[in-house]
């Protein structure tokens, strides 16, 4: 179980996040709600250990998360699909995938069993296995992202904005694969803009603002919320 | 004819030291994104430490050559964690500065160990072949030989195992290659180990044909960024086609402009790419 706890993340003068609490329970799907700027990207960065909090901390499992150091966090079995997908854009879609099992590098048999399950989940990548990352379309990399993300085998699984710059046919298709991976009990962070696609897949959900969290509840609370409809679902 | 065909033996010799030189000034460029305006040192310590095995230790040749690379393997590692990494993070020009420094300093300290003078450094490998009227010395053809499968070597380990994977990940996107748990700051230490050792390689192979002093550095410096920057910086292949093609423009420079044009000559190549392709050989456009 992850759990954030007071969690503050400064740039300079700059204050991103203000005291964040956050839990998100083994097998859950929670959504993270909120605008450009809000935050959300760096509350993935510190969870992944790629930014430093300035005060407050988050643990997995009762392991702590914040010490600055990525390898770590994914050996307690966290791993995120960033924003960007920061692809290795030269080497081939099955070289992405095998260095996401970096971590697991002695159990070749395990990497491959786990190479195969993602290529099931994505039947096109298994065609575009040999091609470089760089050369697939926005959806196709984003599919590797999420894959090279799984062959860590992570016990919780961060994606942030995963449907940014889809088509509406794509993100329906990632957004199935998310759910997937949370019936295979993985727990699952998923950070949008997107509300109205998110909510429809989410347990629970979290709204930030200005690097605060405003609303909390269950995904119907939120569908319900006069806040949330107005403010992201436009309704 | 013949004395072409001599030549390009002559040239696929230089070719192939100048290319392990490069390849860990490339590797290094790509990993840390820092030129190393240091590395042209590691090529000239390398050859000191091979001579002074050779001639003060009685290390045979083969012996010397592995020792040596792994003495500047240390050593450049050794300048990354003091140099580099102290200032990673900082305005773009201080790291370049520091190994402008190192450059002088290696050279300082070489002098006052060695000496200024110029060392002659015998060709452990004697013997001519001589083949349909084409003679080749023992030393060119292990230079040739040897550079290729160092090589070979490389390119298997960068390709084929996941240590070598890591260098590429880190290469191509370092926030990528922390996410999926790579230690990034092992990574980049074996990427300057392996261009201290292929510098040195490089220096052990070379150095019996010319000679030894301490202002090589500058000069192998000069001509490796002139290759990196010709086949694209962190380019792998660009930094062999790019040595190939100055080695070639040097050797054929010299038989058909004259042996003094022979650097110039090579650097009217790169002004000559660099106008028609200006991210270099294999460069992409940023
Ligand atoms: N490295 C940085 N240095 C300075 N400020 C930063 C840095 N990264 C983010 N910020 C600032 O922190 C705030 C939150 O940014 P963050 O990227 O976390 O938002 P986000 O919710 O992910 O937005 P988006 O939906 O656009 O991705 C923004 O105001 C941003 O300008
Ligand atoms: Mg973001």
């Amino acid at each position: 179980m992850l759990e954030v706890r007071d969690l503050s993340v400064r740039y300079g003068v700059y204050t991103a996040l203000h005291g964040i609490n956050l839990q998100v329970k083994p097998g859950e799907i929670v959504v993270l709600l909120g605008a450009n700027g809000a935050g959300k990207s760096s509350l993935f960065r510190t969870l992944s250990g790629l930014q430093r909090p300035s005060q407050g901390e988050a643990t997995y499992d009762g392991q702590l998360l914040t010490l600055g150091r990525p390898e770590r966090c994914v050996n307690l079995g966290v791993a995120q699909c960033p924003e960007g997908r920061l692809l290795f854009s030269q080497l081939s879609v099955e070289k992405n995938l095998r260095l996401g099992g970096y971590t697991h590098r002695r159990d070749a048999a395990g990497n491959q069993a786990e190479l195969e399950r993602i290529y099931q989940l994505f039947p096109v990548l298994a065609e575009k296995r040999s091609d470089p990352a760089g050369s697939l379309s926005g959806g196709q990399q984003q599919m590797v992202a999420i894959g090279r993300a799984l062959m860590a085998r992570p016990k919780l699984l961060l994606l942030d904005e995963p449907s940014l710059g889809l088509a509406p046919l794509v993100v329906d298709q990632v957004f199935d694969a998310v759910v997937r991976v949370n019936e295979a009990g993985v727990s699952v962070l998923l950070a949008e803009q997107n509300a109205f696609a998110a909510l429809g897949i989410a347990h629970r959900a979290y709204v930030l603002e200005g690097g605060r969290v405003t609303i909390e509840g269950s995904r119907d609370e939120l569908l319900h919320d006069d806040r949330v409809r107005s403010a992201y679902l436009g309704v | 004819m013949l004395i072409l065909f001599q030549q390009l033996l002559n040239a696929l010799a230089l070719g192939g030291a100048y290319s392990l030189v490069a390849l860990g000034l490339t590797l290094v460029y790509g990993v840390m994104k820092i030129p190393n305006f240091a590395h042209g040192s590691l090529y000239m310590v390398g050859a000191y430490v091979t001579w002074a095995l050779l001639t003060d230790f009685g290390v045979p040749y083969f012996l010397a050559l592995g020792l040596a690379a792994v003495a500047l393997g240390l050593l450049a590692m050794l300048l990354e964690r003091l140099v580099f990494y102290p200032l990673r993070g900082s305005p773009g020009v201080s790291p370049m500065i520091a190994a402008i420094g190192v450059l002088f300093f290696l050279e300082a300290c070489v002098q006052l160990i060695w000496g200024p003078d110029f060392k002659l450094l015998n060709s452990p490998v004697t013997g001519i072949i001589t083949f349909a009227g084409l003679s080749l010395t023992g030393q060119r053809l292990l230079m040739i030989v040897a550079s290729v499968l160092v090589m070979l070597a490389l390119f298997y380990f960068l390709k084929r195992t996941t240590t070598g994977a890591t260098i590429e990940a880190m290469a191509q996107n370092r926030e990528g290659a922390r996410l999926v748990g790579i230690p990034v700051g092992r990574v980049a230490s074996l990427t300057f180990f392996i261009s201290g050792a292929l510098a040195a390689v490089a220096a052990a192979l070379y150095a019996p044909t010319s000679l030894v002093s301490p202002s090589m550095g500058e000069i192998m410096n000069l001509k490796v960024f002139a290759i990196i920057v010709l086949g694209g910086m962190g380019s792998v292949p660009g930094a062999i086609v790019g040595a190939f093609l100055l080695a070639f423009a040097e050797i054929f420079g010299g038989v058909f402009v004259g042996a003094n044009f022979a650097d110039v000559v090579g650097f009217a190549v790169l002004v000559i790419v660099l106008a028609i392709r200006p991210q270099g050989l294999f460069g992409r456009t940023a």
